[in-house]
């Protein structure tokens, strides 16, 4: 690559999403997977809960 | 030639889909309620929400379509990514709808709507969505099985076997875990699809930039498309009207498209849905131009007739929609292929199985609604959701088997989401917005948006008025759905108070719901 070449806006756009990307992906794949242990964490607390609807399963 | 070695690349692609199922299969304990099976609990956080919707709304067909704009229309073709991008940042600065849409504490939109204009409104709503969402749908399994078969290199004569074969693969995978575990299922496997997706799509850019360099992709777009080739407005092909109908169509999306509010509603509050969309907005300009590169990279390398020698026979669309998978055929080095063949099957299986969910929850939610007479039960909930998951795969399949794309895909995607997105945006914003809307309005937006993108499509399927639909367009065609959508909202809500009797509980503009009331100016 020698520059822009011309097309500012595309290269800039260009090289931002290269960047931006790579970035975004390491961090929200950090970030992410503690969401994901919290959320099933929630999840087990209403486990209880789940049980007895899963028990009370039949139908009228 | 091909590049996919069945050791080093099977292998790579193998326990990509063995720990994506592990994964989708081992959350399943998690699951014992309905909201838990289609909203996962409102338990979802921002990053695990963005991972999601990055996932989710990049599928194989998004790689194909957006390649195919770049290879026809140059850097232009990247256009409604940078619109959807803008879209997606202001609403989530503003929170535009969605703020008062997750405050409403509904499960989908329909059942929104339901609180302002009636359950009869509820329930049609339903059936459009899942009707533009099923036809718009119906096309990706197809789009997706030619990738791969032309990407891996298989034998072309036998194209539409191996197709066949990798269509019933690719959903039986998706369907697999998505009945299984729901919506908690495809955020666990939404969030590793997004990693894998990512590492596949930076690593093939970076090596396309550096083979094939800056200077020649933009020779060969000033070559082919001279201005047009980055400005839409001076390309031929596109014009101020695909602009307006892009900006329309990425706004009605970014406040209406189910797979995305999906996430907004199985947030944790409004304001972690907000987030979502500000910190994902620029993942939608990538998504477009990433792709797009790609497509201008094999309009760079191949010599033109290679894709016609390639698959004779072949259509005009499907000459401008092979070139991208062939070009990565030939150009990737073991390894690098096998890791984009996983990142691909990543971005396709988020994307089904998304898309199924999110279908059958509207299905289950507001189309059966009516007939469940009394409440039922946990296990039951969970039964027919699991039961119409699988039907729409069987549809999925069958559909993509037999319809025949006659546009470029964006326009094909942008009509079908069309048929429901004008109505539905336009009856959100008043819902959320304008006192004086009521269901005479929001019945003529849902008769009136989708009658101009049907009869196109319809149209273009008939020998006799195909010329007449190829001479409008689709972009006039989705601008005018959108006009009529808007209009009929608003005519129809100024002629209820006239015409209908007063008195009559239906004839009163129903009050604003206690939640929505926050939201009007």
């Amino acid at each position: 690559m020698t520059g822009s070449n011309g097309h500012e806006f595309w290269w800039c756009l260009t090289i931002g999403c290269v960047v931006w990307y790579s970035t975004v992906t390491v961090y929200v794949a950090i970030r992410g997977a503690s969401d994901i242990k919290k959320m099933l964490a929630h999840l087990s607390e209403d486990s209880p809960e789940r049980a007895a609807s899963a028990g009370e399963s039949v139908d009228n | 030639m091909t590049h996919f070695s069945w050791w080093i690349d099977g292998s790579i692609v193998g326990l990509y889909l063995v720990a994506t199922m592990v994964a989708g299969i081992m959350v399943r304990r998690y699951v014992g309620k309905v909201e838990h099976f289609l909203i996962a609990g409102r338990e979802v956080d921002v990053y695990l929400g963005i991972a999601s919707l990055a996932a989710t709304e990049f599928g194989v067909v998004t790689c194909m379509y957006t390649a195919e704009q770049g290879y026809r229309y140059g850097f232009a073709g990247a256009t409604p990514g940078v619109i959807t991008a803008l879209c997606m940042l202001l609403v989530g600065l503003t929170g535009f709808c969605v703020k008062p849409l997750r405050q409403a504490g509904v499960m989908t939109m329909p059942e929104l709507f339901e609180k302002r204009f009636g359950p009869r409104i509820r329930w049609a709503a339903g059936v459009l969505i899942v009707l533009g969402g099923l036809l718009n749908m119906g096309v990706f399994l197809r789009i997706t099985g030619e990738f791969l078969v032309l990407v891996c290199g298989f034998d072309i004569h036998y194209l539409g076997t191996y197709v066949v074969i990798m269509m019933t693969s690719l959903l039986l995978l998706g369907t697999i875990y998505t009945v299984v575990g729901g919506m908690l299922s495809v955020l666990v496997t939404d969030f590793l699809q997004f990693i894998v997706m990512s590492a596949g799509l930076i690593a093939v850019t970076v090596l396309i930039l550096y083979q094939v360099g800056w200077d020649k992709l933009t020779a060969t777009v000033t070559a082919h498309y001279q201005s047009g080739g980055f400005n839409p407005f001076t390309n031929s092909e596109l014009g101020w009207q695909y602009v307006i109908f892009n900006t329309m169509l990425a706004l009605a999306n970014v406040l209406t498209w189910q797979t995305t509010i999906a996430r907004v509603l199985a947030s944790k509050d409004a304001k972690t849905g907000q987030k979502m969309y500000t910190r994902t907005s620029f993942f939608f300009a990538c998504r477009f131009l990433i792709p797009g590169i790609w497509g201008i990279a094999a309009l760079a390398v191949l010599t033109p007739g290679t894709v016609a020698a390639l698959v004779p026979g072949a259509t005009a669309e499907k000459l401008a929609i092979y070139p991208m998978p062939i070009y990565l055929c030939r150009t990737l080095p073991v390894g690098l292929m096998g890791l984009l063949i996983a990142a691909m099957l990543a971005a396709d299986m988020s994307s089904t199985s998304s898309y199924m969910i999110t279908w059958s929850t509207l299905i289950y939610n507001d189309i059966l609604a009516p007939f469940r007479k009394t409440k039922w039960s946990e296990r039951r909930g969970l039964l027919w959701n699991r039961v119409i998951v699988s039907l729409i795969g069987v549809f999925l399949l069958v559909y993509g088997l037999l319809y025949q794309i006659k546009v470029d895909v964006w326009a094909y995607l942008g009509l079908t989401g069309s048929i429901f997105l004008a109505s539905t945006a336009s009856m959100l914003v008043a819902c959320c917005y304008w006192k004086r809307a009521n269901n005479w309005g929001a019945a003529g937006a849902i008769i009136f948006g989708p009658l101009v993108p049907l009869a196109y499509l319809a149209f273009q399927q008939i020998p006799a008025t195909a010329p007449w639909a190829e001479k409008v367009g689709p972009y006039y065609s989705g601008m005018a759905a959108y006009l009529a959508a808007g209009t009929a909202m608003v005519v129809g809500s100024l002629l209820k108070p006239i015409l209908a009797p007063p008195g009559r509980a239906e004839g009163q503009p129903a009050p604003l719901p206690a939640e929505l009331s926050g939201g009007v100016p």
